[in-house]
């Protein structure tokens, strides 16, 4: 039986329960988005008191809990964390887990009404928050840089795009550049550029309803931030009006690449309308608004797929669920692979990921296929391992992470089959099935912490569950917040 | 009236769909951008137009399955997600020549929202309000109609947020993918397709390939009583 108990959500947290590491100038709130964000300690710290934390400062780490707040959307909604204390799971695979129960972490507001998903850098040090306020001159941007270690806000910088109306739409990707301290902002600004009055058909009965429409034209902006000196530049307007506010961008330590995509018109002659599958890849210095360099790219259009930044500076973006573009930072060219393990089509699409790692291999996961695999980007992106375990319920759904490898890559944990939920672990090294967890529960995505500990997403509360590498349940947490990633 | 649903390319799939299924059917559904682990309709829309004609259901329906996470996301990002959307099928209509429009002027467009993904009331207001509002083709005859894929009993909001959405924003149907009680193409099970309180549902998911062990990459779908779907989606008059 789980007990609960609630506290001020703003009130002492922290490795040494006294909110000592903590800098939080109150809960971020930005003016027109909707995700919101709260900070989780790493089970490993739960309930320590100070100076009894883990030795590993890598393991001193907070995760962070991205997702909408569940009942009305009230901006105060999301403001309520549950404070959950440890819980141990009704039935449990292994009853020597009981005893090794801890102190289940507390989840924090961090912020709310997010203009974007959270981004975290490669080394997971750093995650970045973009909010968007509409001020008198125009859009405010705020990029907040969350430490990992306190779930402070280590530094916050704004760039005001000035001249945009308070109805326009500002998409904000953060872009981390392995190995540079440069911080990308991505602004897609779309704009009102006239109304409209016009009669359109009612759904159910045909009849014309009169509707006033808006027209609206998209462009990209760039903007920099240091997080050295905390000082933004930019905002450095891109000439790529009438642009799809979609994109994708990657860095590396000296380059932003940005692949955007031109709005196709009603008046577009020929010749335009037959390079409509074409996007642009341009490329630009860090800390520049002019591309030094700009191409066209093959399809398919930028929007949503897995990127990584690979150690020789290119970036790969996983396409179709099954092919890798490879893209030379340095001439635009691009070179597509195919995965042969992801390479059969299915009926349904199957949720994808990427992840470089440290010593220059990749992850890819593809569930809705049952198979993971490790390539070599050296080596042509060359399968070194392929493992394949049961396709996990909803394997296309929130959140994208199924699988994850733990770092020193000899383990995958991975979601439990539709039939019977839970977790899995096999060992990378021969593929086979180390290990299982289930009680019958789904759960929908799953992450491993920097302390080992993974943390497996559930629909209802207790949303958040937590188990040792070994997949003994530790406990669980409740969160106001219905779960789309976790950072 | 059934027809099929697949992330795969038509002119790849039809020839098996119809070995195993043995009859046309009568329309096909199929992923736009943004979709980002599919293969999209609008990177070659002629051959996939060929294809739907070759296999005799040369009728197209528009789904568009973004990266799930961003439904839980803001306006800008359901806005971007639209945009994009409206301007994939901009782009395969310009590309093929006979391809037209519904003759009654609606063209459904369904967000896919799987079963546990949550959607916030902000990126389906934007989202909708942009495809409702888009002049396809500068026809000014606004023929995008908002529609949700989505299970109407998951534990996750979707019913609960588009209860919430102003009239003119409201989709304008479910496709359910929920039972799941499989069935054949010529045989389809009863109807009894979940449903969310405020939008009726039209379309039913009856049989995906996964749980139903088909061969073929495709999902097999109903459209409700005195619903034609074909009538909701592109027509390919001719074979390109």
């Amino acid at each position: 039986m789980r007990t609960r108990r609630r506290g001020n959500p703003v009130g002492s947290f922290g490795p040494g329960g006294d909110g000592a590491g903590i800098s939080r100038r109150g809960v971020l709130a930005g003016g027109i988005g909707t995700g919101a964000l709260v900070a989780l300690p790493d089970l490993g710290l739960g309930g320590r008191p100070a100076g009894h934390g883990l030795s590993d400062p890598a393991a001193m780490r907070y995760a962070f809990v991205y997702g909408t707040p569940g009942g009305d959307p009230a901006p105060g909604g999301s403001l309520v964390a549950a404070m959950c204390p440890a819980s141990p799971p009704a039935s449990r695979a292994n009853p020597q887990s009981v005893s090794r129960a801890v102190a289940a972490p507390a989840p924090v507001p961090l912020a709310i009404k997010l203009a974007a998903a959270p981004v975290s850098s490669a080394d997971r040090a750093t995650t970045a928050l973009a909010t968007v306020d509409m001020v008198h001159d125009g859009a405010k941007v705020t990029l907040t840089l969350l430490d990992a270690t306190s779930a402070a806000f280590a530094r916050q910088g704004s760039v005001t795009v000035t001249g945009v109306p308070a109805d326009a739409q500002v998409l904000v990707t953060p872009v981390f550049a392995p190995g540079s301290a440069i911080v990308s902002l991505v602004l897609a600004i779309t704009e009102p550029v006239g109304k409209r009055m016009v009669r359109k058909a009612h759904p159910h009965t045909g009849s014309l309803v009169a509707r006033l429409v808006t027209i609206w034209r998209s462009h990209h902006a760039l903007a920099y931030f240091d997080q050295r000196s905390g000082a933004m530049t930019g905002p450095f307007h891109l000439s790529d009006e009438p642009s799809l506010a979609l994109s994708t961008a990657a860095a590396n330590g000296s380059d932003l690449l940005l692949w955007t995509t031109r709005e196709p018109q009603p008046g577009d002659p020929a010749e335009v309308r037959a390079q409509a599958s074409l996007s642009r890849l341009s490329v630009f210095p860090l800390g520049s608004g002019k591309a030094r360099l700009s191409a066209l790219a093959p399809a398919p259009w930028p929007g949503g797929e897995p990127v990584a930044t690979l150690p020789t500076g290119d970036v790969a973006r996983l396409v179709r669920g099954r092919h890798v573009q490879v893209y030379s930072a340095r001439t635009a060219e691009m070179a597509e692979l195919q995965i042969p393990a992801f390479s059969q089509v299915s009926a349904k699409p199957s949720a994808v990921t990427m992840q470089a790692r440290a010593d220059g291999t990749v992850f890819l996961t593809k569930p809705g296929a049952g198979v993971a695999v490790i390539a070599d980007p050296a080596d042509s992106f060359r399968t070194r391992t392929r493992i394949h375990f049961p396709v996990p319920a909803s394997p296309l759904g929130a959140p994208w992470s199924k699988a994850v490898l733990s770092p020193a890559g000899e383990t995958m944990y991975v979601l439990g089959s539709a039939a019977t939920g839970g977790l899995s672990a096999y060992r990378v090294g021969s593929g086979k099935l180390a290990a299982s967890y289930s009680e019958g529960r789904h759960y929908y995505g799953i992450y491993q912490l920097p302390s080992g500990t993974l943390l497996a997403v559930q629909a209802q509360n207790p949303r958040l569950a937590f188990f040792n590498a070994d997949l003994s349940p530790l406990g669980t947490a409740d969160t106001n917040l219905h779960v789309s990633a976790i950072f | 009236m059934t027809g099929y649903d697949t992330a795969g390319r038509i002119q790849d799939i039809h020839a098996s769909a119809h070995s195993e299924f043995g009859a046309r059917p009568n329309y096909w559904i199929r992923y736009f951008t943004p979709s980002p682990a599919a293969d999209l309709f609008n990177d070659d829309a002629t051959a996939e137009s060929r294809g739907a004609w070759d296999s005799g259901g040369p009728f197209v329906g528009c789904i568009s399955a973004p990266t799930q996470s961003r439904l839980s996301g803001s306006a800008a990002e359901g806005h971007a997600d639209a945009q994009a959307f409206a301007a994939a099928m901009l782009a395969a209509y310009h590309a093929v020549g006979p391809m037209r429009l519904p003759a009654n002027g609606q063209l459904y467009c369904w967000l896919d929202q799987e079963y546990s993904t949550s959607l916030s009331a902000s990126y389906w207001n934007a989202w909708a309000n942009y495809i409702a509002e888009y002049d396809f083709a500068g026809l000014g005859t606004y023929p995008l109609y908002p529609c949700l894929y989505c299970d109407p009993h998951s534990e996750h909001p979707n019913c609960s947020t588009i209860a919430r959405s102003r009239q003119t924003d409201k989709p304008s149907a479910i496709w359910s993918s929920e039972p799941e009680p499989c069935g054949r193409l010529t045989r389809p099970p009863r109807w009894k397709a979940h449903k969310c309180p405020t939008v009726p549902t039209r379309l039913w998911q009856f049989g995906e390939q996964g749980a139903c062990n088909f061969t073929a990459d495709v999902d097999l779908n109903l459209g409700a009583p005195g619903f034609i779907t074909a009538r909701y989606c592109f027509h390919i008059s001719r074979r390109p």
